[in-house]
């Protein structure tokens, strides 16, 4: 396609229609690189994947349908796109069709496709897309559709013809890209290049391409680095590692529909409650998309406007976490909740996938597990390198086995960190202390409140011997099961769940609750034929029972 | 002069309360399926918590519309030279903003409204509308009572204790308490709300302990001015902490209020709790 301007309304169209299909093709072939590239304003490698699927949205919205003027193509495409707009850089895309619909075929009688209204059209994105975030920031996708514009209108006013105002921007627009490090800090830290800003630079190629006629319209680009280099592949390694340590919250993305929407309003009040909001649409239909802790409270605060639709929300900590850790190429590292700003970390003793479970799904804040329980006992260095690694310069340690009291009560002596002991002679027991940890209280409460629990909770276990022992002066045979409780011996029997039973019966009165931790032994199915038995037999008081995946003991209880 | 004094349903005060001191109660809207109620007006809270487990479709709420509100303020305008509103915590809810919004809309008329974010819900919520109310009918100015509500608020205590978060959750409503999600252990969570969004207090093992828990509450926040015992389906335990707790006020009388649909969508049925007003200290 050689023409200088598109005459006619249907061929235009056609031709829209049939760019629009090459942008979408050539993001694709280009996504992974996008995403590797994307760490702004989150790293969460997710550029080049929303841009395709808002293009997506857009080519099957309109499939093969270019009916109608070019204008009313246009006006479908900025539906489709906003309506199916993904992310960040998705909505500002959205602006780019916007600027489109809003240019093209508005003059009867004119040719259609031309280099002035294409220039027109990327100055509205330009200038819309900077309004539609609150805070504007250069180097990004914004920059380089403000040069596009410029560089477009300069072109346009020499040599009208689409395809010559076309070729300009493609080939300028990666340079304002391989210039994104200058304007943004953290593009040049990461040793990258903006992803929406070269998404869009991948799209005009695309686009050029079909104008041309050429095969195959789509192809690899080239990211254009700094000073000639080649980018990598990846962000820089220490970028990764810093990234992780930032609470990013959830990005919320949905559509509100009512008859008279203010989008500044609307706007405004995201960016009161969340962060790096982008709101845009018309007055009938608007796409939000904001980046906050409480996700609901966009939802709520868009009810409020009017009908809300096409809800989107993802955990952008978890995102942010899973991209660090592609990125390092690592993926063991010890489980750590961290749910809350950790003020004071919790570190636990613990065997067992159930009991690990428990603790880390039971601490709030900074909680992690170190291995280790009756047979193998934690080192001291063990203890003291968990402490180190927690998040908190306040640590709160629990040994949970009476063997490692003393080895974890050397550890405060070896750190600089504040760390208390509370001195859990049982895993169960560092349960019910855990319970007890409060984020409102200092160190010193939640130190007093713990061991206060401690102090109260009974222990207890089920346990058989693998030879002929004497424990606590009650000699035992080989293969008998036995009980013991704050150690003593209370029964001994053959069955597990009989001395259960019986362990419960004699050492559980007045109890408020009782909680029974089932071992690695005990399968599923006996596990629900315990619990049963139990809930039939005590009235009293409450019984939960629970997967501990302890070694050695069929199962431990706690009576509180 | 006379002012008339609003809150909204999310007060869950009692209706012989409203009536008594001639507070206008404006309903927030629930949204089940198809179908949108007046909160309190055109379901009851018995109604949703039957539905509630069961519901297929999460209930959702909306606030009052800007259009409702200026409704009933042109309504208490022929009667009243002045308008308290006081609401629910402007970052649980719209409502706020709709009652703002709506002034905004009246400017023109001849009316002072003064509309009061509390940051609080339910009968901490209430009882601050109730105590405006008596400082006005003793002779207390439009500025006056607007401090005051402001005073209340500060002092005003939101308490619950859910059964499970699940509601919080898929309500949007968890803020802060999120770090309670998740223990594979049955525990009772018991939130505040805080800086007007719901905050992690602690976690009873058991619903037993937790009742202790709420009563003994009580107790650390004595001495109190106002205090009502609340619930979404438990009445029987309301009245049972209520006798205990009775004493930390004035008047010997602990209030039982249920919670209404809206706030009761957000923490379900089983929840007990304390709506409070602190003495003022010194």
């Amino acid at each position: 396609m050689q023409n200088s301007t598109v005459a006619s309304d249907s061929t235009g169209a056609i031709l829209l229609v049939s760019m629009i299909r090459a942008t979408a093709n050539s993001i694709e072939i280009n996504r992974d690189t996008i995403n590797a590239l994307n760490v702004f304003p989150v790293p969460d490698g997710d550029t080049g994947t929303n841009m395709m699927l808002t293009l997506r949205s857009v080519v099957d919205d309109i499939g093969d349908d270019a009916s109608g003027t070019i204008g009313e193509v246009a006006n479908r495409m900025a539906r489709a796109a906003l309506l199916g707009a993904r992310g960040n850089s998705g909505l500002i895309l959205a602006q780019f069709f916007k600027g489109l619909s809003e240019s093209l075929g508005t003059t009867d009688g004119e040719p259609l496709l031309r280099g002035s209204s294409f220039a027109k059209s990327l100055r509205i994105a330009a200038t819309n897309s900077y309004k539609a975030v609150p805070n504007p920031v250069e180097g990004t996708m914004l920059t380089v559709y403000r040069e596009c514009a410029e560089v477009a209108e300069a072109s346009a006013a020499k040599n009208g013809s689409f395809e010559n105002v076309l070729s300009a921007v493609a080939a300028s627009s990666l340079e304002t890209v391989r210039r994104t490090p200058q304007l943004l800090p953290v593009l040049a830290e990461a040793e990258v290049v903006d992803s929406g800003g070269f998404g869009f630079a991948v799209m005009l190629d695309g686009a050029l391409r079909a104008l041309h006629g050429e095969e195959p319209e789509a192809r690899v680009v080239e990211v254009p680095m700094p000073g000639g280099t080649k980018f990598s592949g990846s962000v820089k390694a220490d970028f990764v590692d810093a990234s992780e340590e930032i609470d990013w919250g959830y990005c919320t993305v949905f559509a509100i529909q009512a008859e008279d929407l203010d989008l500044d309003k609307i706007r405004a009040h995201m960016d009161q409650l969340g962060r790096s909001p982008i709101v845009d649409g018309t007055d009938v239909i608007a796409k939000v998309h904001v980046h906050m802790e409480d996700p609901g409270l966009a939802l709520s605060a868009g009810l409020g406007y009017g009908q809300i639709s096409n809800i989107e929300i993802a955990n952008m900590d978890e995102q942010t976490a899973g991209w660090a850790s592609a990125r390092r190429g690592d993926a063991t590292s010890p489980p750590v909740a961290t749910l809350a700003a950790p003020e004071i970390a919790v570190v636990a003793v613990a065997a067992g996938d159930g009991l690990t479970n428990l603790i880390i799904s039971t601490g709030l804040g900074a909680t992690s597990v170190v291995e280790g329980g009756d047979t193998m006992n934690p080192s001291v260095a063990d203890l003291l390198a968990a402490v180190n690694a927690a998040p908190s310069n306040k640590v709160i340690l629990l040994p949970n086995n009476k063997n490692v009291v003393v080895a974890a009560q050397q550890v405060p002596d070896l750190t600089g960190k504040d760390v208390r002991v509370v001195p859990t002679r049982s895993v169960q027991t560092g349960v019910a202390a855990l319970l007890a940890f409060n984020i409102d209280l200092s160190l010193d409460q939640n130190e007093k409140a713990m061991n206060e629990v401690a102090g109260e909770v009974g222990e207890g276990g089920v346990c058989q011997a693998s030879r002929d022992v004497t424990i606590y002066g009650h000699e035992i045979k080989a293969g008998m099961t036995f009980a013991t409780f704050d150690d003593d011996i209370v029964t001994v029997g053959r069955d597990p769940l009989f001395v259960l039973i019986k362990l419960i019966e004699e050492r559980a009165d007045g109890a408020e609750i009782v909680t029974v931790y089932t071992g690695e032994a005990v399968t599923p199915e006996q596990a629900e034929t315990t619990t049963k038995s139990l809930e039939e037999k005590f009235s009293g008081f409450d019984i939960e029972v629970v997967h501990g995946g302890q070694p050695h003991y069929d199962y431990l209880i706690a009576v509180e | 002069m006379s002012i008339a004094v609003v809150t909204d349903s999310t007060s869950d005060l009692p209706v012989d309360l409203a009536e008594k001191h001639g507070i206008s109660v404006i309903p927030l809207n629930v949204h089940i399926e198809d179908e949108t109620f007046l909160d309190g007006v055109t379901i009851s809270a018995d109604e949703m918590y039957r539905q509630l487990p069961d519901s297929k479709v999460i209930p959702t709420t909306s606030a009052p519309s800007v259009g409702s509100f200026i409704e009933l303020y042109e309504e208490l305008a022929k009667t009243h030279d002045e308008i308290i509103s006081i609401h629910l915590s402007s970052k649980l809810s719209m409502t706020h903003n709709s009652a703002v919004n709506a002034v905004e809309e009246m400017n023109a008329s001849s009316t002072r409204i003064s509309v009061v974010d509390t940051q609080q819900a339910s009968m901490a919520l209430g009882w601050t509308a109730v105590r405006v109310a008596e400082a006005i009918s003793d002779g207390a100015s439009l500025d006056e009572a607007t401090d005051l509500a402001k005073n209340l608020s500060e002092r005003a205590v939101f308490i619950g204790m859910v059964d499970t978060l699940t509601y919080l959750v898929r309500g949007g409503r968890i803020g802060k308490a999120q770090g309670f999600v998740g223990s594979l252990l049955r525990v009772r969570p018991i939130l505040i709300l805080r800086d007007g969004e719901a905050h992690p207090m602690e976690r009873a093992r058991n619903r037993k302990k937790g009742i202790a828990r709420i009563k003994a509450l009580a107790a650390e926040h004595a001495p109190l001015e106002k205090l009502a015992v609340l619930y979404t389906t438990d009445e029987a335990d309301a009245r049972d902490i209520a006798n205990d707790v009775a004493e930390f006020t004035p008047d010997g009388v602990a209030t039982v209020a249920q919670l209404g649909p809206v706030v009761g969508n957000y923490l379900g049925p089983g929840t007990l709790g304390l709506g409070l007003i602190k003495a003022e200290s010194g």
